[in-house]
């Protein structure tokens, strides 16, 4: 095989890893702009590179490694393809002087190569590219035994160190975008020297979260790149009048061609520095902050905005099932008596579809229950264990999904300390409670869960919870009826005389075995 | 240039519930929006009052709808105070109606930059509130780079919560922003909202005594017993609610000035709907 040919597979297998994780490492760019479009960039000058491959005709390596380097230089995109298009041309300074490639040649290269790179930036900054090609560089001058398989793992931690290195990057809770890139073409060469399949590429960090794209936007507006051609062109020169423009500058190349790349607002001045000293060619300008939108976009849709908190309610009754659904909980039937299993909980807490979830057992007898789903669930579950369905109520009405679950329960605690609750219910046996003689079938009357009152008439026993729930002072009183709904008008009369600031919401709740479920607040 | 009440007049829509406001003071207009009750358009506040207007909620079977000035009714009160050398039109948040775009347009219209047009933001009384703070400056004389810096400081600092009996008026007017997600619970619940440029939901309550009891808790967590501390209120049908909170303030923080006590007129009136009570502070040190 001809040294063009070799070259050329390996750089079809570059670009193969690189588009493979284009969009993934599109996602990751949060620095120095989040534009969202590294792995585009650096795809699109792969591709310049295989693009002149396939037209050329050298038969010698330094001829090839000319062509190389100019095609990377002139078909760079972006600051992650400017600088690759130096780490090339570093590469290519040692590999267009040697008859083979062997070890030493190979760190060499890598030296190079970072050295290049380093040099084509103004200020190089660490847990980026630039310190990628350096791990690598290192990697192949320790000459392991295996070299490219190495080189890989290397390259892998050297990626997995950018999160620590840039606070962005930290914050975002991703790597480099452009160190994951060049990562992704050495695992291309690699695979084609060794002659294997490209390797799955390793976790990058955590799943993509949204803040990754909510990272501060260039102050600059377009991204201008384009290339001057002419003859003894100056680069320090270019850049100094460029450094007045905007930020992200980048001018690499030689003599007789110079890559430019420039953030700013003033994209035609940028053009004129270049037209004053050659010829312009292959301009490019990208609105930027076009760019991030269409990328946000993107990635709102990919990520589904999961509530931070969602409710899983064990309730009975149809009309409380409803209050519930309206505040936004899921409901799970069950109550006195009709306990659900462990199981059906942690089903639908696991099914709760938010990054956390909160269970309201609403019952002092499915608190137990609700706490071992809420422990099998493999989710992150609470459990606040209201003993009624009116608890549970005040809870849900300070309930905000977009909160995070802590909040929520200090919220729902605080809701639930402010609430005096109250049932009437019909006994089913005789029986002494509190001083109180209980005939079964009489209404029996609790306020925070004691005995108040007994007897045959319901608005009694009702008018003596409520008095009992009323005694300090109270906004809003909530009745419940229940599936054998009581007659209110009495109790309703009666309060509206002694409490005419009082507001009472009556609801139907439906629920077994309580006529009138009651709470203040 | 020093600008002083003789030489700088004050704007306002009619959204900024301040109708007296060109009785007080000579330098000041209203600017009113329109109420409209199927084919008959009303001028708020100058055609229809708010208790009419409520009185009107009540009976009527058609809902009514409102639209912003035209920018010929902001260019003839521009040029109404022609002998001004300055003008500063305060209006409601752009978010919440075009009014400001319709007063932007007229400033355009009529050139120069006599005129500065300011989305405020918020709405109701804390416009007008704005508007007071300028005057202050206004009387003692001050400067365009002052009231830059007050309007500033006031975007930070000026604090607005309100409460309606019902989210659905800020639904069916399409001014319900991120409370959306609050409407159709079954429960009777009090939301306590703000305006920051759009109606931003704060926290749900049961009843109105614990509605009053989060404006006591909000109001004197961020606010401190000082003279400079100025109040506002305005209510739709709700003057007890207002009473509640006027004691509130007097025992809360003695010190402070209550500036505006007033109805919620037609046109905000349509959007947040009867029972609703608003409350504003702003600690306008100088």
């Amino acid at each position: 095989m001809s040294d063009l040919d070799h070259v050329r597979d390996l750089a079809d297998a570059a670009l193969a890893s690189l588009e493979a994780s284009r969009r993934r490492i599109d996602d990751l760019n949060v620095y120095p702009v989040p534009d969202g479009d590294t792995g585009t960039n650096l795809t699109l000058t792969g591709r310049a590179i295989v693009d002149a491959l396939r037209e050329s005709t050298a038969s010698d390596r330094e001829t090839l490694a000319r062509e190389v380097t100019r095609a990377a230089l002139m078909g760079a995109r972006g600051n992650s393809g400017v600088i690759f298009s130096q780490i090339v041309r570093g590469a290519a300074e040692v590999l267009g002087q040697t008859e083979t490639v062997d070890d030493d040649v190979l760190a060499r290269a890598f030296r190079a190569a970072s050295d290049a790179a380093y040099r084509g930036v103004r200020q190089p900054v660490e847990g980026t590219m630039l310190s990628a090609i350096r791990a690598l560089a290192e990697e192949a001058e320790r000459q392991p035994a295996d070299p490219w398989p190495a080189l890989v793992r290397a390259g892998d931690e050297a990626v997995a160190r950018t999160r620590q290195q840039l606070d962005v990057l930290r914050a975002a809770g991703v790597v480099d975008a452009g160190a994951a890139g060049l990562l992704e073409i050495v695992r291309g060469i690699a695979a084609a020297v060794t002659g294997q399949e490209i390797a799955e590429p390793a976790e990058l960090g955590e799943p993509l979260t949204v803040e990754a794209i909510h990272q501060e936007l260039s102050r600059y507006r377009y991204c201008t790149a384009f290339v001057v051609e002419g003859h003894g062109l100056d680069a320090d020169a270019l850049e100094q009048q460029l450094d007045l423009l905007g930020d992200s500058l980048l001018v690499v190349g030689d003599e007789s061609a110079l890559k430019v790349h420039v953030h700013t607002d003033d994209p035609g001045a940028a053009l004129s520095l270049g037209t004053a000293v050659g010829i312009i060619e292959r301009i490019e300008i990208a609105n930027m902050h076009e760019q991030t939108h269409e990328r946000e976009d993107r990635l709102l849709h990919a990520v589904p905005d999961l509530p931070a908190t969602a409710v899983v309610a064990v309730v009975a009754g149809e009309g409380n099932r409803k209050l519930f659904e309206s505040f936004g909980a899921v409901v799970v039937e069950g109550g006195q008596s009709m306990n659900p299993s462990v199981g059906e909980l942690a089903e639908r807490v696991a099914a709760g579809r938010a990054n956390a979830v909160i269970v309201l057992p609403n019952n002092s007898n499915v608190v137990a229950a609700a706490e071992n789903a809420a422990e099998h669930a493999g989710v992150e579950a609470h459990v606040l264990p209201t003993r009624s369905i009116q608890e549970g109520l005040s809870a849900m009405v300070v309930f905000d999904p977009t909160r995070s679950a802590d909040e929520n329960v200090a919220d729902m605690q605080g809701a639930l300390s402010a609430v005096a609750t109250g049932e009437v219910t019909t006994a089913s046996r005789d029986a002494q409670l509190n001083g109180l003689s209980i005939r079964a079938g009489d209404y029996l009357g609790l306020a925070d869960g004691s005995p108040v009152a007994t007897g045959p008439d319901f608005d009694e026993v009702a008018a003596a919870v409520t008095e009992r729930l009323l005694a300090e002072p109270r906004g809003v009183l909530t009745l419940l009826t229940g599936e054998e709904a009581p007659q209110l008008e009495a109790l309703l009369a009666r309060l509206g005389q002694q409490h005419p600031d009082l507001e009472v919401d009556v609801q139907q709740g439906g629920q077994p075995h309580y006529p009138l479920l009651l709470s203040a607040e | 240039m020093k600008l002083t009440g003789a030489n700088t007049g004050i704007v306002l829509d009619s959204t900024a519930d301040f109708p007296q406001a060109p009785q007080r003071f000579p330098n000041w207009r209203v600017v009113p929006l329109y109420v409209r009750f199927g084919a008959e358009s009303y001028r708020d506040y100058v055609e229809l009052t708010p208790h009419d207007f409520y009185e009107r909620l009540r009976t009527s079977t058609e809902l009514p709808t409102t639209s912003q000035p035209t920018p010929a009714d902001f260019l003839a009160t521009y040029e109404d105070l022609a002998v001004y050398d300055r003008v500063y039109s305060l209006h409601i948040s752009g978010d919440l109606s075009g009014t400001y775009g319709s007063a932007t347009t007229a400033a355009e219209e009529l050139g120069g930059d006599k005129v500065r047009t300011i989305d405020t933001g918020t709405a109701s009384a804390a416009v007008a509130m704005l508007g007071l703070a300028i005057q202050r400056r206004l009387d003692r004389g001050t400067t365009d780079e002052e009231v830059a810096e007050l309007f500033a400081r006031y975007e930070q600092n000026a604090h607005l919560i309100f409460t309606v009996d019902t989210l659905e008026y800020l639904r069916r007017g399409g001014r319900i922003g991120r409370a959306a997600a609050w409407a159709g619970n079954l429960l009777q619940v009090k939301p306590m909202l703000t305006i920051k440029r759009e109606v931003i939901p704060l926290k749900r309550v049961r009843g109105n005594r614990n509605a009053i009891q989060f404006f006591v808790e909000e109001f004197t967590a961020k606010s401190a017993n000082r003279r400079s501390l100025r109040v506002g209120i305005a209510h739709a049908e709700a003057p007890d609610r207002a009473r509640q909170l006027e004691k509130m303030v007097r025992g809360e923080r003695p010190q402070a000035q209550i500036e505006l006590v007033t109805d919620l007129g037609a046109v905000v009136g349509t959007h947040a709907g009867p029972g609703t009570v608003g409350f504003f502070w702003f600690d306008d040190e100088e």
